[in-house]
Formats: C-alpha cells, sequence, structure tokens
C-alpha cells in the first residue's frame, strides 16, 4: 500500500510543474504563439522563488518574486516577438539561453555560489493538511498534505478550461490563433490578445518554477528545470492544446517521473532518469499514429 | 551581404553598449572589463590561437544547425549528437591502436557516425511514424545526456578517478599540437569547405536550400523530399558529432562529465544570428569563441564573472535578430522615399 501511496504523490509532484507551464503554453497555443520559452520562464521563476523565499524570509514572498521573474521573461519575449516582430522561435530559443545565463550569473553575483544553492534560510512552500479528509486511510494521503501549489494547479485547470471555451476572452484568443487578421478587422487587437496570452504563460510558468525550488526540492540549481519546459510544449501539441488532455499528459509523465525513482533499486539512476523523456517519445508516436489515421 | 555585415556591426555595438549599462548599474567598468575580454581573446598569439581552438565546436554545431535549418529539418539535436559523436571517438580511442595517420581520421570518422546514428534516429521516427523532429530531437537530446553519463559512469569508467570520467584515449588518437596552434581547426576548416561546395555548387545542395526555401516547390520541381530530408539529418548530425570528437581528442583527451558544456546551444545560437547563411556562421562563431575565451581573462583582471558572457551573448542574439528585421524595413524605407522624391522632382 505504501508503495502505491508513494507512487501516486510522486506522480503528482511530478506531474505539478510539468502541467503548470502547459497550461501556460496552451494559451499562447490558442493565441497562435509558437512559444518554445517556457523552460526559461519556469528557470526564472525558480530563481526568483528562492530569491524572495530567502530574503523576505517568507514563501509567499517567494511565490510573487517566481511570478515576477517569469514575468520579466514574458515581457522581454513579448517586446521582441510582438512589438519587433522578431521571429518567435528564434526569440524564444534567445530568451532559453538568457534565461540559463542571468540565473547562473546571478546565483555568483548575489549567492556567490556556484552550481546550486541551498540553505535552512530559504522557507519551502508549506504543504496543505485538510482537517477531515487526512483522517480517510489510504485517500486521505493522497487527497491532504500535498504543496499548497499543487491545489492551485488544480485550480487552474478548471480556470483555463472554463476561460478558453466559455469567455469571451476565450474565444478571443482562439480567433487570434485561427484568424488574427479577421479578429483585427473585427476591432479586438489580436496583438493584445497575444500579449495577454503571454502574460498569462509568464505567471503559470512562475508557478511552476517556485514549485520546483520551493516545493519540490528547496534549493536552486543551475538549469534545474531539466528540459521540463520541453516536456510541456509536447504536451501541448500532443492534445492540441485541450487542458483535460494536457492534465491528463502531465499526469502519465508525473507517473513515469515517479517509476523512474521506484525503478532505482532495479537499475542506475542514470536510465531511470531517462524514462519521462522515453515517454514522450512513445506517446508522440501514438500521437502521430492517430493524426495519419483521422487523416486516412 | 553588405546589408547584413552593417546589420551585424550594429547589433554587436548596441549589444555590447547594453552590456556596459548592465555593467554600469553594477559598479563594474565596461571599458576596462571589455578591454581585458579582447586582450584575452584577439589580441597575441596565445589568445587567439585559444580563441580559434575553442571556435571549432561553436563552429561545427553552428554549421549543423544552419544546413539543417536553411534546409528545412528543425534539428534542434545538436547536443546530444555532440556527446554521442564525443563517446564514440572516446571508445574508438580506448580500444584502437593504430599509427597516428591512421587513427586520427578513424576516430573522427567514428565521431561522425555517432551523431549520425542519433540523428538518424530521429530522422527514421520521422519517416516511418511522422515524428515531428522539433520534439523528438530535443528529448534524445536529454536521452543522450544520461546515456553517456552512465556510460562513462559504469562500462567507460576511469577506476582511478573520483569523478565520472573514462581513462585517456590513446596517445596516438591525440590531434597534434604546433606550439600554439591546435589542429582541430585545420578538420574544422576542411569540414567547412566540403560543406560549403556541397551546399553551394553541387546540386545536392542546391535541392536542399530549395526544399528549405519552398518544399512545394520543390517537390513539384521533382526533388525528392524524403530521402533529402533523411541526408539532411545524417549530414548535420555528422557535423554535430565531429564536434564532439574533436573535443575529444584536442581537449582532455577523455569523455568528463559534462563534456558539452553548452557548445551545442551556443551553435544553434550562432546559426540563428547567422541567418543559417555558412559563411556568417563561420564569423559569428569565432566572435562567439573570442567572448568566451576572453571571459576567463576578464574576470581575472575584472571581478566581472565570466557567466556575464552568457547573458551577452543572448542579448546580442537578440538585438541582432530583432535589429535585422528593423533595419532592412527602414533601408527599404529610405530607399523607396530617395525614390519618391526623385519621381517628383
Amino acid at each position: 500500500m505504501n508503495i502505491i501511496t508513494g507512487l501516486i504523490n510522486g506522480m503528482i509532484s511530478g506531474a505539478t510543474p510539468i502541467l503548470l507551464a502547459a497550461l501556460g503554453g496552451t494559451f499562447t497555443f490558442y493565441a497562435g504563439i509558437f512559444n518554445i520559452a517556457m523552460e526559461g520562464m519556469m528557470l526564472a521563476g525558480a530563481f526568483f522563488a528562492v530569491l524572495g523565499s530567502y530574503y523576505f524570509d517568507s514563501w509567499l514572498m517567494g511565490i510573487v518574486c517566481a511570478i515576477l521573474g517569469s514575468l520579466l521573461m514574458a515581457v522581454i519575449f513579448i517586446f521582441f516577438a510582438v512589438t519587433l516582430k522578431t521571429d518567435e522561435f528564434v526569440t524564444g530559443i534567445a530568451l532559453n539561453l538568457f534565461a540559463l545565463g542571468a540565473t547562473t550569473y546571478m546565483l555568483r553575483q548575489i549567492f556567490n555560489v556556484k552550481g546550486a544553492f541551498s540553505n535552512p534560510g530559504i522557507v519551502p512552500i508549506p504543504r496543505i493538511h485538510i482537517p477531515l479528509l487526512n483522517q480517510i486511510p489510504v485517500i486521505g494521503e493522497i487527497l491532504s498534505g500535498q504543496n499548497l501549489i499543487v491545489y492551485i494547479t488544480l485550480l487552474v485547470v478548471f480556470i483555463s478550461a472554463f476561460v478558453i471555451f466559455k469567455t469571451r476572452f476565450g474565444l478571443r484568443l482562439r480567433a487570434a490563433g485561427y484568424n488574427a487578421p479577421s479578429l483585427d478587422s473585427s476591432g479586438v487587437s489580436s496583438a493584445k490578445i497575444h500579449i495577454w496570452s503571454l502574460i498569462i504563460c509568464g505567471v503559470l510558468c512562475g508557478l511552476a518554477g517556485a514549485f520546483l525550488s520551493l516545493g519540490y526540492v528547496t534549493l536552486f540549481s543551475e538549469n534545474m528545470s531539466a528540459g521540463r519546459g520541453w516536456i510541456s510544449l509536447a504536451a501541448v501539441i500532443l492534445v492540441n492544446g485541450n487542458p483535460w488532455g494536457i492534465a491528463l499528459i502531465s499526469l502519465l509523465f508525473g507517473f513515469t517521473d515517479g517509476l523512474g525513482l521506484l525503478l532505482q533499486q532495479y537499475m542506475p539512476s542514470q536510465f531511470t532518469s531517462m524514462v519521462p523523456y522515453v515517454a514522450t517519445l512513445i506517446a508522440l508516436y501514438f500521437y502521430s499514429i492517430q493524426a495519419r489515421k483521422r487523416k486516412v | 551581404m553588405q546589408r547584413k555585415l552593417i546589420s551585424g556591426i550594429i547589433g554587436i555595438f548596441i549589444a555590447l553598449l547594453i552590456g556596459a549599462i548592465i555593467m554600469l548599474l553594477q559598479g563594474y567598468d565596461p571599458l576596462q572589463t571589455y578591454g581585458a575580454l579582447f586582450n584575452f581573446s584577439l589580441f597575441g598569439l596565445f589568445p587567439f590561437a585559444t580563441t580559434l581552438r575553442n571556435s571549432v565546436p561553436l563552429i561545427l554545431t553552428g554549421l549543423s544547425a544552419s544546413v539543417a535549418f536553411a534546409s528545412g529539418p528543425i534539428n534542434l539535436g545538436q547536443p546530444g549528437q555532440l556527446l554521442m559523436g564525443a563517446l564514440f571517438a572516446t571508445i574508438g580511442g580506448l580500444y584502437f591502436d593504430l599509427p597516428p595517420w591512421l587513427m586520427i581520421p578513424v576516430l573522427l570518422l567514428l565521431s561522425m557516425l555517432g551523431g549520425a546514428l542519433w540523428s538518424g534516429v530521429a530522422a527514421m521516427l520521422r519517416k516511418w511514424f511522422n515524428m515531428d523532429e522539433f520534439i523528438t530531437t530535443l528529448m534524445l537530446n536529454m536521452i543522450a545526456d544520461f546515456f553517456t553519463f552512465w556510460a562513462i559512469s559504469y562500462p567507460f569508467f576511469d577506476r582511478s578517478a573520483y569523478s565520472p570520467m573514462t581513462p585517456q584515449i590513446n596517445t596516438k588518437g591525440w590531434l597534434p599540437i604546433w606550439g600554439e596552434f591546435n589542429s582541430n581547426v585545420i578538420v574544422m576548416i576542411l569540414a567547412f569547405a566540403v560543406i560549403y561546395f556541397v551546399f553551394n555548387r553541387l546540386t545536392a545542395g542546391y535541392e536542399w536550400r530549395i526544399t528549405g526555401h519552398n518544399s512545394l516547390f520543390a517537390r513539384l520541381g521533382g526533388v525528392k523530399i524524403d530521402k533529402n530530408y533523411v541526408t539532411v539529418m545524417l549530414v548535420t548530425g555528422a557535423l554535430a558529432g565531429l564536434a564532439g570528437g574533436l573535443v575529444v581528442m584536442a581537449g582532455p583527451h577523455r569523455f568528463l562529465k559534462g563534456l558539452g558544456a553548452n557548445y551545442a546551444w551556443d551553435g544553434v545560437m550562432i546559426a540563428v544570428v547567422a541567418n543559417n547563411g555558412l559563411i556568417g556562421t563561420l564569423l559569428y562563431g569565432l566572435f562567439f569563441s573570442a567572448l568566451q575565451t576572453g571571459s576567463l581573462g576578464m574576470e581575472l583582471i575584472t571581478a566581472v564573472p565570466k557567466e556575464f558572457i552568457m547573458v551577452l551573448q543572448a542579448v546580442i542574439v537578440l538585438v541582432i535578430v530583432a535589429g535585422r528585421g528593423y533595419l532592412d524595413i527602414f533601408l527599404d524605407k529610405t530607399v523607396a522615399k530617395r525614390k519618391a522624391r526623385e519621381r517628383t522632382t
């Protein structure tokens, strides 16, 4: 029983950052932006989360700083890709490397360390124990006692699905991706919609980063996003942006993450670390098989 | 060509200016810092030779990305292909014992084989299952990262070492060094010449370029898109693999953890700044290498940490690419204005 709850809890914490970033990515996906900067936004969020938590002695300030840091990346993206109309792919690549360079640089300038910064002064984001639920034997261990961000993420899934499919903003968002000129000619600026989608993406990636450095572990290390932004991009593409699909796919990736940890007893950790990436390839395989069938 | 040169120089200038502002904000002296940066990378025989040597992996991965992007495939797998190339060359260097004139070409070929094998996986996934190479190459990067880490931790681990690394390869596989000058540059120039010739002078290169430009037109003109796709993937993988092999054979002569550094992503950036032009890739590769080589001296002389260069590189890329589009609009406008004025008078 312990193994199963452990596996499920591992799945949830592995899925959370990917899910948050992918939900951010789905807003830009619907808005028709080829946004590959989630990786950089997440990394910036993770760094600023530690910075805020350490200097203000408060996890709340950590989250706020994470969102601000990630938003800074989003603003740079907006400035180049929307205002100056630089190629989105190029902007994304440059931004990811900028985030990597800037966080490594600041890690050295501010904390005077190389590689990783961990300190008892960093306040982690607390786990929430729900009073009655945690009395239930097995399910209680899963439903209660998760990190605060996990519950926020769950909320974000519902809100994203609602906003994208049921509100006027969502309609315009999808229109911007579907046919931007016709949205423009109906009097709504598609550039503005692009900007808002990137801001939302920035906020969500900031949360994802905060979870990485203040929830998953309590430290910041160089390049700690480790390709999660890319996996979240794959998740968005796999399900064509549907928030429910993204939640499912992210849980699948989280499961492989937890499975990898479990398998470490039987094989070298380098192979178990590959599992999520191999799972992405397998998921992509099924997706393209499906896509081919649909075409025929 | 001239326009590219102008926009490049203006872009670099503006980026350096932004870098100077960041330094001023932190209380560093920009002039002294840039002085140290270029003193330790360009002025003098030893600094320049070091810059040349360090530019090899950057230029080769940049070339790989340039050729791939210009021909269509979005091969972002250079980091993984570089690592696999380095691993293949290392394994060959550990087990083969041939005279140097044979050993070095064999190891170079092995490294190219390693890179091509890894990009070939992505190419086959695309060919058979229509899986987007953009994501598969990224995932294969991570897998190669862990795989090579495993390879140097267990099967090829140097038992006398404390951290994961292989033993040194056979000395016959070491690239010769003449004074300050490392012969990996010669291999790079050869590879560049071959690629330049194929890309600009042969029918194959013409087909690649046309496909990258307009694949529908190329297909209607009778170009075998699928076959060319696989060829381009294999060639670009081999280039990135060669970069990895050269890193091993010219530098530490063994595969140690973190060998790939950030070479390949820097190479992708170089291709992007150069707008996938081959000569541009060569020049920007040299420039980026100068920045990275000088950064150590910069850290020594001034208090600016060398990581600052990573920030500066990204700024340069963004400014040049954004500026290129803007400069084009600006130049077109002035030309149009002049013409309009000529008409009215």
